[in-house]
């Protein structure tokens, strides 16, 4: 069975809270090995998709499709399995526990249930992809401090680094950048493109030019609808995103 | 005197910091038990021997609490349900000469699985206070329903129960025996820590402390906390439920009581005392607990008082329980040491 070009195909999703339409009509698709990113002012509905596409609220109408498979209305965790992974806007960790921790409960995902109940150390895959995650993300110095106790560039960076470790196929970034200093922000401009290597991923961020320098495709997102997509330029370029959104910057 | 070997003087100051760890207590305790044990057979003792080991039956309560608030994150004020579902198993069946010391062990843990798997059902599907008040309330009905059942001997509850010899095929242990029990008690128990702590370090339980540490993280990692919090509250159901079954066996009888609140409470109090999420400190705890009780209890009839405010005391100046003060690491106890990665 060959893979369909798009890893991720949305269709006319939609929700509602109360009388709002968060979400409206959207479909767009992402492409295997792209990155594609869905821009919008602040309540356009970016992370209720978001939300939407990872299961952790169900639509009231339309389809998600992950590797061609309906995944609609799945439970977070099954989609997970499904190959997508999620970081999170606002960090979302285990702050009480080790960082190595952190990483390793993420990888456990890439062992058999049979491991369960084995000796940690029999897990050796997991094993090894949290020492590849804590040299690759700069945190094996860290790993045996609490992720509470990290500086907000490091729980950012291990936010990423948790969400790799189960090896999804697809990644979903919520804000990579938020909070964080100019510095850090062109680290982790650079990180996402080093990703972007090996893995598909769909970024919601709101620093246009970390996403036009990124991204081979953009969904612009207004009032819970999708206003426009295309490649960066022609999105840069098209008047009624101008009056929306850049415009306003 | 300088050190011969660098090497052994660069380990020194490691090997020191780890000298009062979590870990030694588990050590000293047996070490303490025996030494107790020993001093009380020389003696002849049989009160305080036998106290001891009443002590330990309900240290398992309290494990069986700290299994759930320590690792899951999920506080029950309904365990005294297991530990009673498990007493009064092995009691009426004791009883009626039906099973030797193996058959009631294994009889109270068939029968707490599949209630656990039931009442965990209902439970854990409530969140947050309703898994309080769901176990707390399953517990009240169960303990209603044995005081109305004259079968189980109704407010009175199970008397007669016989003295057993536990054959362990090589040797036998007479129960009549305070010091053979209390070894008895103290293997088991010990036993029980060394198997719970083995589980809490797999990932199994690992993933365990993470639901307790932020179970909606847990569930974009690809794992159903829901399958979890079920297997961990069945676990710790059946640790109840096997404790429970030797409280007949050294007291001779089961009452209603055993059902109450007061019991499940005593259990928290105790793992809060003890140090929550260490298994080893519940242990201390119930010693502690049912020792006060006894020498309180001796002094005045309202040593319930004097406990409340030593409780209060306790957790104002040892927030991480008498475990917790051995504790170096920061965060919480439950937490990782990290070998095997």
């Amino acid at each position: 069975m060959s893979a369909p070009a798009a890893i991720l195909e949305v269709e006319k999703l939609k929700v509602s809270f109360g009388g709002l339409k968060a979400v409206n009509d959207v479909s767009f698709s992402v492409r295997r090995g792209s990155v594609t990113s869905v821009i919008g002012p602040n309540g356009a509905g970016k992370s209720t998709l978001f939300n939407l596409i990872c299961g952790a609220i169900a639509p009231d109408g339309g389809r998600v499709r992950l590797n061609g498979n309906d995944v609609t209305g799945w439970p977070p965790n099954r989609i997970a399995r499904a190959g997508l992974a999620r970081s999170f806007q606002i960090t979302n960790l285990f702050f009480d526990l080790t960082v190595e921790e952190n990483l390793r409960l993420a990888a456990q995902a890439l062992e058999p249930g049979g491991k369960l109940l084995q000796p940690k150390r029999r897990s050796e895959r997991a094993n090894a992809k949290v020492r590849e995650l804590l040299e690759r993300f700069e945190l094996s110095h860290k790993a045996r401090e609490l992720a509470g106790y990290l500086s907000h560039g490091e729980q950012r960076r291990l936010e990423i680094a948790v969400a790799l470790a189960g090896e999804p196929e697809l990644l979903l970034l919520d804000e990579p950048t938020q909070g964080m200093s100019h510095g850090d922000t062109a680290d982790t401009s650079r990180m996402i493109r080093e990703l972007a290597r090996d893995i598909t991923i769909l970024l919601i961020e709101h620093d246009i030019e970390l996403v036009m320098g990124l991204s081979h495709w953009v969904v612009v997102m207004h009032q819970g609808q999708k206003l426009s997509e295309g490649p960066p330029e022609q999105v840069r370029a098209d008047p009624a995103v101008r009056r929306a959104y850049l415009g306003e910057a | 005197m300088r050190p011969a070997n660098p090497a052994v003087s660069a380990a020194a100051p490691a090997r020191a910091r780890r000298r009062l760890g979590v870990r030694h207590l588990a050590v000293a305790f047996p070490v303490l038990s025996l030494v107790f044990a020993g001093i009380g057979a020389a003696l002849g003792e049989t009160f305080y021997l036998r106290l001891a080991t009443e002590a330990l039956i309900l240290a398992g309560l309290a494990i069986s609490v700290d299994i759930l608030l320590g690792y899951t994150g999920l506080l029950s004020l309904g365990q005294a349900l297991y530990f009673g579902l498990g007493a009064y198993t092995a009691a009426f069946l004791l009883g009626q000469g039906a099973v030797g010391f193996w058959g009631a062990l294994l009889a109270s843990l068939a029968l707490a699985t599949p209630v656990a798997l039931l009442a965990g059902l209902v439970a854990i599907r409530s969140k947050g206070v309703y898994f309080i008040l769901i176990t707390f309330g399953l517990a009240q009905v169960a303990a209603k329903a044995v005081y109305n059942t004259r079968e189980l001997g109704g407010s009175d509850g199970l008397v007669g129960v016989p003295v057993l010899q536990a054959d362990f095929g090589l040797f036998r242990v007479d129960l009549g025996s305070p010091v053979a029990f209390f070894l008895l008690m103290l293997a088991l128990i010990m036993g029980l820590y060394a198997g719970l702590n083995y589980l809490m370090h797999t990932p199994f339980g690992r993933t365990l402390v993470a639901i307790r540490s932020n179970e909606h993280r847990v569930r974009f990692l690809g794992f159903d906390p829901w399958r979890y919090k079920l297997a961990a509250y069945v676990v710790a159901a059946n640790v109840a439920a096997l404790c429970g079954a030797l409280y007949p066996m050294l007291r001779g009888f089961v009452s209603p009581e055993l059902l109450y609140f007061k019991m499940s409470a005593d259990a928290v109090i105790t793992v809060i005392l003890g140090g929550v999420g260490t298994l080893i400190g519940p242990i201390y705890g119930s010693v502690a607990l049912v020792g006060l009780r006894t020498v309180l209890g001796s002094w005045t009839e309202h040593y319930h008082m004097i406990i409340g405010a030593l409780f209060m005391l306790a957790v104002i100046f040892m927030p991480r329980g008498f475990a917790g003060l051995f504790d170096r690491s920061e965060g919480d106890p439950a937490q990782d040491e990290g070998e095997g990665t």
